[in-house]
């Protein structure tokens, strides 16, 4: 057994680093990085409404979203939702690789497609939420 | 282990590791496609009168959820979302330092969230305006 001076000189030393905890307030890069995580959050609370207003549509005291509390709430989740819209479908051009007649879809058209696509759903979401209400 | 053995285990599909990526990446592509629209009719233009909306009469908002379609769209659209928001706010803390996130009883309570979220919403379609 070594005598604990001995052990204090031969344990291993480690360099434990740590990230500052304002590492993503350094960059305008790291930033919008975190932002676009943090889409998740605001996204995942409005479903969750949407979840409550499905659950309550069965009750008795049914009571429409009406609230400026509640618009306001969807006015915040809505820019959140824009901007994950916005750089999850801007990736798919490095993500997705498709081929034509064995030859790749320039990424462009693959970003121009998904963005085409994002229109054309809420085109058709819009008028199916709208043109079945009375 | 033999070289061949060994190549044999390293090229072994990892089926979990791709459930939990088409989990993700899906989620995150549906709810980029779908859910603005959703939060702009339904959570600003038609609490605020701008246009009729489905959800602000219980009679269409009950019709409407009555139709299978609209239950397995809603089941979708939540589930893989919650999947994708599972992964993407376990690594958010990951990248502020939370050693913790990466473990594996912080998995197991992000993506069982997600677990509970979509059984939760399996049964709020089945009981909510029944087919």
């Amino acid at each position: 057994m070594k005598a604990p001076a001995q052990a204090t000189r031969t344990a291993p030393r480690s360099y434990q680093w740590t990230m500052p905890s304002s590492w993503w307030l350094r960059k305008r890069h790291y930033f919008l990085y975190v932002l676009r995580e943090f889409t998740a959050l605001p996204m995942a609370l409005w479903l969750l409404w949407l979840l409550f207003d499905i659950k309550s549509a069965g009750s008795a005291g049914f009571q429409p979203p009406r609230s400026i509390g509640f618009v306001v709430f969807s006015a915040v989740c809505f820019v959140f939702a824009t901007y994950h819209s916005y750089t999850f479908l801007k990736l798919a051009g490095v993500i997705m690789h498709v081929k034509a007649f064995d030859r790749p879809v320039p990424p462009r058209l693959v970003v121009l497609t998904m963005f085409g696509l994002w229109a054309l759903a809420s085109v058709v979401i819009g008028a199916v939420l709208i043109g079945f209400a009375r | 282990m033999s070289t061949d053995a060994h190549l044999q285990h390293a090229h072994k599909p990892a089926f979990a590791h791709l459930f939990w990526w088409f989990m993700f990446a899906n989620g995150g592509g549906l709810a980029a496609l779908v859910l603005p629209v959703h939060i702009l009719v339904q959570g600003i233009l038609g609490p605020l009168g701008i246009v009729p909306v489905v959800d602000q009469h219980q009679d269409t908002w009950i019709s409407v959820l009555g139709n299978p379609i609209v239950k397995l769209y809603l089941l979708v659209l939540i589930a893989l979302s919650f999947f994708h928001f599972a992964h993407r706010l376990r690594y958010l803390l990951v990248d502020f330092g939370v050693a913790a996130a990466k473990s594996t009883p912080a998995q197991v309570i992000f993506y069982g969230g997600a677990v509970v979220v979509t059984l939760a919403t399996i049964w709020i379609l089945l009981t909510t305006a029944p087919i």
